[in-house]
C-alpha cells in the first residue's frame, strides 16, 4: 500500500485550482513574526560575519565615492567656466582634477566588482548552509510529519523559499544598505550646496513616491485580474489536454475551443488595461523627474545670476537629484522582496524546528542476533484522535513464521507495518521484538533488523548498483550481483546497456514496474534482515515478471519472520498463518483450510475478492 | 519570424507605437540642449528672461513627451495583446485537432507551458521590441546626432567607447550563458535528491540511510554552490567594466570640451549637455545588449509554438456516412504499433467481428493490447495495417464527429472536468434534462453518492475530480456514457475501483437498461466477465481465443492460465 494514512482533516492539500494558485501568488504574504525570523536569518548570515563586514565596508566606500564624483565633476566644470577672476580655461587645474576624477571612477569600479564578489559569496554560503540544515532536519523528520504535509508544499519550501532568500541576500540587502547610505549622503551634500535647491529636489521626490505608490495600488488590481484569468486558462488547457480522450470521445473539441477563445479574449482586454496602466508609470515618472530637472535648471540659473551658486553647482545638483530618486524607488521595491523572503524563511524555519524523530531507547539490541519473534499486545492506535484505526489488536508472529495479513481497504493492514517499524507509535499497548518493547531500543537498530518491500517501489537516482547497495552500504560488487541473482533481477540487469552501472532516471522511470519491484527485492536480499515485511503488488505487471517476483519473494522469505500484506491467493495459501483484520481487530486467524471451513469473514472475503463469486 | 503574420491585423497600432515613442524620445533628447541654453544664454549673460522662457518651453515639451509615452504604451498594449490572443487561439485550436499520438508526443505539461508561458514571453517581446527597442535605438542615434551637432570631436569619444562596450557585454554573456545552464542542471540535481527523500522517506528510514542521503545531498548542494559562484563572479565583472568605459568617456568629454571652450569653439553649457548625452548613449547600448538576451530566450519560445502550429493533424475526417449496419464492429487483419515503441507491434493480425447487441469481453495480461484494440474503434489511433469497420463501413470513411457520436467509451482513467456533477454527466447529451441525467446516474449507481453531496447534482466537481474517490469517478464516467445512448459502448477496465458487489449490481442494471446496445468490456478479473456472450483473449498482441467462458476453459490455454492464477484452488 502507498504510505497514506487515512485522510487527515486539515492537512494542507495542494488541490486548489491553478486559478487559486496564481491569485495566491499575488496576495503578498505577510510574515507572522518578522523580528524572530529576521533574527534567525541574521544568525545564518552571521556565520560568515567577516564577509558581511567586508561587504559593508566596500559598500560604504562605494557610496562615499559615488557622492564625491559629482563634486569633483563640478570642480572640473568650474575650471572651464569663465569667472570674474579668470576668462579662459584653467588647464592645469582641469587636468589634475580629471586625474583625480579618473582615480575615483577607477576605485568605484573596483569596489563595485568586490561588492559583486562578496555578496555572491555571502548569499551562496548562507543559502548552502541553510539548504544543508533544512535537508538534515528533513531526513530526520518523523514519517508522520511527511504524511501530514503536502509533498508539493515541502518541496516548495526547499526550492522556491530558499531561492527567494538567496536572491534577497545577494541583491536586496546590498541595494537596501547602499540605497539608504546614498540617500542620506546625497541629502547632506545637497544641503551644503544649497538648501533652497535641496528643497525643490525633495519636493519632486515626494511627488515621485506619492504618484508611484498610487499607481502601483491601482495597477495591482489589473495584474491580479490578469493572473487569475491566466490561471483559468492554464487550468482549462491542462484539463482539456489531460482529458483529451474524453473530449474527443464526446466530440467536445469545438465547445472547448470556444470557451478557450472567450477566456483568451478576456485576457487580452485585461492585458491591455494592465499594460496601459503599467506603461503610464514610466512616462509619468519620467515627466516628474524632468519636471524636477527644469525646476533645478531654472531656479539654479536664477540663483547663479544672484551669485549664490556657481554653474558647476547646477550640474552637480542635477546629478545628485538623480542619485536621490533612484535609491528611494529601489528601497520601496526591496521592501516587498524582503517581506516575501522573510515569509519564506519563516516556512523554512518551521520545518527545521519541527520535532525530529525520536532516537528510541538505549537498551542494547543487535540486528544480527535478532530471532524475529514479534508480538503486538492490546494495541490501540489512531492517526487522528477521533478516528481509531486499531482497537486492542493482539498479534503474535513466532520466529521464522510466515504470516499473511488480509482485510478490506482501510482495515488497518498497513498500520501494523507502520507501528512495527516505528514510523508511528502506538497510543496504548506494546509492540515487542524478541520480548523487548521496541520503544526501548534504538530506532536505527530496530530498523536494521527489518527489511521492507513496498508496493510503490522507491528507487533513487544513481546506478542500479547504488540502488541495490542501499540494503547494505559496504557490500562488495559480488555480493550485489549475488543478491540480484537471488532476486531474479540479474537477468534483466545483464541485458541493459551498462548493466549494473546503468543510471536510473527520475526514480527508475526507464525500468518497467516489474523490474523496479525486482530491484527493491534485491535490495532487501542484500540487507539480509531477520524480519521481512512485504507489501506485495502485481497489479501492473505482466505474467512472466509476476512469476519472477513471486519466486523471488519465496526465496526471500526463507528462514525469516515474514509479514505479508497479501493481495495474491497463492501467497495466502502458502502462509503459515492467515490473519484477517477487520475494523482494527484480528477477526480470524488460522490456516487457509481452517478458515474456509469456519465459513466466517475470511470465507466471505475469499469468495468476493478472489474467487469472484457474487454474494 | 513566422509568427510575424499574427501582428498584421494590428499593424496600425504596431506602427503608431514607435511613432508616439519618437515624440517621447525627442523630448528627452531636447532636455540637455535646452538646459545648455539656460546656462549659456541665461545664466552666464545673467538674462533672467531667457531662463524663464526656456523653462516654460521645457515644461511644455515634457507634457507632450509624457502624453506620447502613455500613447505608445497604449498602442503597444493593443498590438501585443491582440497578437497574443490570436496566436493563443490558433495554437489551442491546433492542439484540439491533433491526434493522441501527437499530443502524447508533446506531453500535457509542455502544451500548457506553450500555451501560457511561451505565449506570454513572445507577447512581452513584441511589446518590448515595439517600445524599448525603438526607444533605445532612437536614444542611441539621436544622442549621437545631438553630440555631433555640439562638436564633431565628441563623436570620436562615442566612436571609441561604444564598440568597446558592445564587445564587453557580448563576451561576458557568451561565457556566462553556458554557465547558466550548468547551474540549472545542478539545481535539478539538488531538487531531485530532495524530492526523492520526501517521497521515499519510508525506504530511507527503513534502511537507516539518513547519513548516506545527507552526504549525497551535501555533494549536490556543494556542486550547485560552486557553479553558482562561478557564474556570479563572471557577471560581477560586467557592471564595473561598463562603468569604467562610461566614466572614461565622461572624462574625455570634459577634457576635450575644456580645450574647445579655451579655443572658444564651445560653450560650457554644451559640455554639460554632452556629458548627459554620452551617458544616455552608453546606457542605451547596455540596454540593447541586454535585450538581445531576452530576444534569444523568446525565440526559443517561438520555436516551440511553431512546432505545434506546423504539426499536421494525423487523423482527419472522411467523406461521410456510408454505414450499412447498426451497432457492429469488425477488425480485419489489424496490426498496430505506437511510433514511440520502435515498431514492436502491439496488435498483430487481429480478426474479430462483434455482432450488433453482443456483449463481448476482452481479457489479457497487462501490455497484451486490450486498450490499444478498443482505441482503434473511435479512431483515437489508426491501425497501421488492416482495417477497422464500424456499422459495416471503414472508420476512416466517417466524419470524426459522426463516428464518435455512435460510440460511448468509458476510459480506464476517468476524466472529469471542473463543472457541476450534472454538467459532467450531461457531456453525454447536452440536450438532456435533469430527469434524464438523474436516470443515467441511477443506472450507473452514481445517484447514491451524488444525491448526498452538499448541493446534490449541482455540486461542483474539483479539477480532475480530485474530491471524488476512484470508484465514484468511474461511476460518473459511466453515467456520462450511458446518457449518450450510443450504439456501441466500450468499458475500458472502467470498474476496477469498484468492489465486486457494487460492480455486479452495476452490471446487472446496465444489462437491463442497455438492451440492444453492443457492449465491449475490458477487464482484469475473470469474475467480472464470466457471463459475457463471448470473451476475446489477447496475448502479446494476438487474439488467441474468442468464445464463451465454458468453451475457453476447455480450449484456450492462456485463458486457463489466467483463470488458475486468479481463482487457483478456489472452488475445488
Amino acid at each position: 500500500m502507498p504510505p497514506t494514512p487515512p485522510m487527515m482533516p486539515g492537512a494542507p492539500g495542494s488541490k486548489g485550482g491553478p486559478g487559486n494558485r496564481h491569485a495566491a501568488l499575488l496576495t503578498r504574504e505577510k510574515p507572522q513574526n518578522i523580528k524572530k525570523t529576521l533574527g534567525k536569518l541574521l544568525k545564518y548570515i552571521g556565520r560568515s560575519r567577516y564577509l558581511f563586514f567586508a561587504l559593508l565596508a566596500v559598500m560604504l566606500l562605494i557610496t562615499g565615492l559615488g557622492l564625491a564624483a559629482p563634486m569633483i565633476q563640478q570642480i572640473a566644470i568650474d575650471c572651464i567656466t569663465p569667472s570674474e577672476t579668470r576668462t579662459g580655461v584653467d588647464i592645469d587645474k582641469l587636468i589634475s582634477t580629471l586625474i583625480l576624477l579618473g582615480a575615483v571612477y577607477g576605485l568605484t569600479a573596483l569596489m563595485t566588482f568586490l561588492q559583486g564578489l562578496f555578496s555572491a559569496k555571502l548569499s551562496q554560503i548562507t543559502v548552502r548552509t541553510m539548504r544543508r540544515d533544512l535537508f538534515e532536519s528533513l531526513v530526520h523528520l518523523p514519517i508522520k510529519y511527511i504524511d501530514n504535509h503536502s509533498h508539493g508544499d515541502l518541496m516548495s519550501r526547499m526550492t522556491n523559499d530558499v531561492e527567494n532568500i538567496s536572491t534577497t541576500v545577494s541583491q536586496s540587502i546590498g541595494s537596501l544598505i547602499s540605497g539608504v547610505l546614498t540617500v542620506i549622503g546625497t541629502f547632506v551634500i545637497m544641503l551644503t550646496y544649497s538648501p533652497l535647491l535641496t528643497l525643490i529636489s525633495v519636493t519632486t521626490i515626494f511627488l515621485t513616491i506619492f504618484v508611484s505608490a498610487k499607481m502601483t495600488k491601482y495597477m495591482k488590481r489589473f495584474f491580479v485580474e490578469q493572473q487569475v484569468i491566466l490561471g483559468r486558462i492554464n487550468g482549462h488547457v491542462e484539463e482539456m489536454v489531460t482529458g483529451f480522450r474524453t473530449v474527443a470521445a464526446y466530440s467536445k473539441e469545438q465547445a472547448s475551443i470556444d470557451e478557450f477563445k472567450s477566456m483568451s479574449n478576456e485576457l487580452r482586454k485585461t492585458g491591455i488595461k494592465a499594460q496601459i496602466c503599467g506603461g503610464m508609470m514610466g512616462p509619468l515618472m519620467n515627466c516628474i523627474s524632468n519636471f524636477g530637472f527644469v525646476l533645478i535648471a531654472a531656479f539654479g540659473g536664477w540663483f547663479s545670476i544672484q551669485g549664490w551658486i556657481t554653474v558647476g553647482t547646477i550640474q552637480a545638483f542635477i546629478l545628485y537629484s538623480k542619485q536621490f530618486s533612484r535609491p528611494i524607488n529601489e528601497i520601496a521595491n526591496q521592501y516587498a522582496n524582503i517581506q516575501t523572503a522573510i515569509a519564506g524563511a519563516e516556512r523554512i524555519f518551521e520545518v527545521m524546528e519541527a520535532e525530529p524523530e525520536p532516537k528510541g531507547g538505549s537498551l542494547p539490541f543487535s540486528p544480527e542476533n535478532v530471532k524475529g519473534d514479534i508480538n503486538f499486545k492490546n494495541v490501540d492506535f489512531s492517526y487522528v484522535p477521533e478516528k481509531q484505526v486499531l482497537h486492542g489488536l493482539d498479534l503474535w508472529v513466532k520466529q521464522g513464521q510466515k504470516i499473511a495479513i488480509v482485510g478490506a481497504t482501510g482495515s488497518g493492514k498497513t498500520t501494523i507495518v507502520n507501528l512495527l517499524t516505528r514510523f508511528y507509535d502506538v497510543d496504548s499497548g506494546t509492540v515487542t521484538v524478541d520480548g523487548t518493547d521496541i520503544t526501548e531500543i534504538p530506532v536505527s537498530e530496530l530498523r536494521k533488523s527489518i527489511a521492507i518491500v513496498l508496493q510503490d517501489t522507491v528507487l533513487f537516482s544513481g546506478t542500479i548498483r547504488d540502488n541495490i547497495r542501499y540494503g547494505s552500504a559496504d557490500a562488495t560488487d559480488e555480493q550485489v550481483r549475488a543478491a540480484a541473482d537471488k532476486a531474479y533481477a540479474d537477468e534483466f540487469i545483464e541485458r541493459l546497456p551498462d548493466k549494473y552501472d546503468t543510471l536510473l532516471t527520475e526514480g527508475g522511470s526507464n525500468l518497467s514496474q516489474g523490474q523496479r519491484q525486482l530491484l527493491s527485492i534485491a535490495r532487501a536480499v542484500l540487507a539480509d534482515p531477520k524480519i521481512l515485511i512485504l507489501d506485495e503488488a502485481t497489479s501492473s505487471v505482466d505474467t512472466r515478471t509476476e512469476m519472477h517476483i513471486q519466486s523471488a519473494m519465496v526465496a526471500l522469505m526463507k528462514n525469516r519472520t515474514s509479514l505479508i500484506i497479501a493481495h495474491r491467493l497463492s501467497t495466502i495459501r502458502d502462509a503459515d498463518k492467515i490473519v484477517v483484520i477487520d475494523h482494527g481487530r484480528v477477526a480470524e486467524a488460522g490456516s487457509h483450510e481452517e478458515l474456509i471451513a469456519q465459513h466466517g469473514s475470511y470465507y466471505e472475503l475469499y469468495q468476493t475478492q478472489f474467487a469472484g463469486n457474487k454474494t | 519570424m513566422k509568427l510575424a503574420r499574427y501582428l498584421k491585423p494590428y499593424l496600425v497600432f504596431a506602427l503608431l507605437t514607435p511613432a508616439a515613442m519618437i515624440g517621447e524620445v525627442l523630448v528627452d533628447l531636447l532636455q540637455p540642449k535646452l538646459l545648455s541654453q539656460i546656462v549659456d544664454d541665461g545664466v552666464l549673460p545673467q538674462n533672467m528672461e531667457v531662463i524663464i522662457h526656456t523653462g516654460i518651453i521645457m515644461m511644455l515639451t515634457i507634457v507632450i513627451g509624457g502624453a506620447c509615452g502613455v500613447g505608445s504604451a497604449a498602442f503597444s498594449g493593443m498590438a501585443s495583446q491582440g497578437f497574443a490572443r490570436d496566436l493563443r487561439n490558433d495554437v489551442f485550436e491546433k492542439v484540439m485537432r491533433l491526434s493522441f499520438q501527437q499530443t502524447d508526443k508533446f506531453t500535457t505539461g509542455s502544451l500548457v507551458t506553450r500555451l501560457t508561458a511561451d505565449i506570454t514571453a513572445i507577447q512581452q517581446l513584441v511589446d518590448f521590441s515595439l517600445r524599448m527597442l525603438v526607444r533605445n535605438l532612437m536614444f542611441l542615434i539621436g544622442g549621437i546626432i545631438m553630440m555631433m551637432q555640439l562638436n564633431v570631436r565628441f563623436g570620436l569619444v562615442v566612436a571609441i567607447s561604444l564598440p568597446i562596450e558592445v564587445v564587453i557585454v557580448v563576451v561576458i554573456m557568451r561565457f556566462a550563458n553556458p554557465l547558466y545552464s550548468v547551474v540549472a542542471g545542478r539545481l535539478d540535481n539538488v531538487n531531485s535528491v530532495m524530492q526523492e527523500n520526501v517521497t521515499g522517506a519510508r525506504v530511507v528510514k527503513a534502511y537507516v540511510q539518513e547519513e548516506h542521503e545527507t552526504k549525497r545531498f551535501d555533494a549536490a548542494n556543494g556542486d550547485l554552490m560552486t557553479a553558482n559562484l562561478k557564474v556570479m563572479k563572471l557577471v560581477a565583472l560586467l557592471q564595473p567594466l561598463l562603468m569604467i568605459i562610461m566614466n572614461a568617456a565622461v572624462l574625455a568629454i570634459i577634457y576635450i570640451g575644456g580645450l574647445q571652450v579655451e579655443a572658444a569653439n564651445l560653450k560650457v553649457g554644451e559640455v554639460m549637455a554632452a556629458i548627459t548625452y554620452v551617458t544616455q548613449i552608453l546606457h542605451g547600448i547596455m540596454m540593447l545588449s541586454m535585450m538581445f538576451q531576452s530576444i534569444s530566450r523568446a525565440s526559443a519560445s517561438a520555436k516551440r509554438l511553431n512546432e505545434v502550429l506546423e504539426t499536421v493533424p494525423a487523423i482527419s475526417d472522411g467523406e461521410g456516412d456510408n454505414s450499412t449496419e447498426k451497432g457492429t464492429v469488425e477488425f480485419r487483419g489489424v496490426t498496430f504499433n505506437y511510433p514511440s515503441s520502435g515498431g514492436r507491434p502491439v496488435l498483430n493480425g487481429i480478426n474479430l467481428r462483434i455482432k450488433s447487441g453482443e456483449n463481448l469481453a476482452i481479457l489479457g495480461a497487462t501490455g497484451s493490447g486490450k486498450s490499444s484494440l478498443v482505441n482503434l474503434i473511435p479512431r483515437f489511433y489508426d491501425a497501421v495495417e488492416g482495417e477497422v469497420l464500424v456499422d459495416g463501413a471503414n472508420v476512416k470513411s466517417f466524419k470524426l464527429d459522426e463516428l464518435r457520436s455512435r460510440i460511448g467509451i468509458v476510459l480506464q482513467k476517468s476524466e472529469l472536468f471542473s463543472a457541476t456533477a450534472a454538467e459532467n454527466i450531461s457531456w453525454g447529451d447536452p440536450s438532456a434534462d435533469r430527469a434524464a441525467i438523474e436516470q443515467a446516474a441511477e443506472i450507473a449507481r452514481a445517484d447514491e453518492f451524488i444525491s448526498v453531496m452538499p448541493d446534490g447534482y449541482d455540486t461542483r466537481i474539483a479539477e480532475k475530480g480530485a474530491s471524488l474517490s476512484g470508484g465514484q469517478k468511474q461511476r460518473m464516467s459511466i453515467a456520462r456514457a450511458v446518457l449518450k445512448k450510443p450504439e456501441i459502448l466500450i468499458f475500458d477496465d472502467s470498474t476496477s475501483a469498484l468492489d465486486l458487489r457494487t460492480e455486479a449490481s452495476l452490471r446487472q442494471r446496465l444489462r437491463e437498461s442497455l438492451a440492444g446496445t453492443t457492449v465491449i468490456t475490458i477487464a482484469q478479473r475473470i469474475a467480472s466477465v464470466k457471463d459475457c456472450d463471448r470473451i476475446a483473449v489477447l496475448d502479446h498482441g494476438r487474439l488467441v481465443g474468442c468464445a464463451p467462458h465454458e468453451e475457453l476453459m476447455k480450449s484456450c490455454e492462456v485463458y486457463q492460465d489466467i483463470y488458475r492464477s486468479q481463482v487457483k484452488g478456489g472452488e475445488d
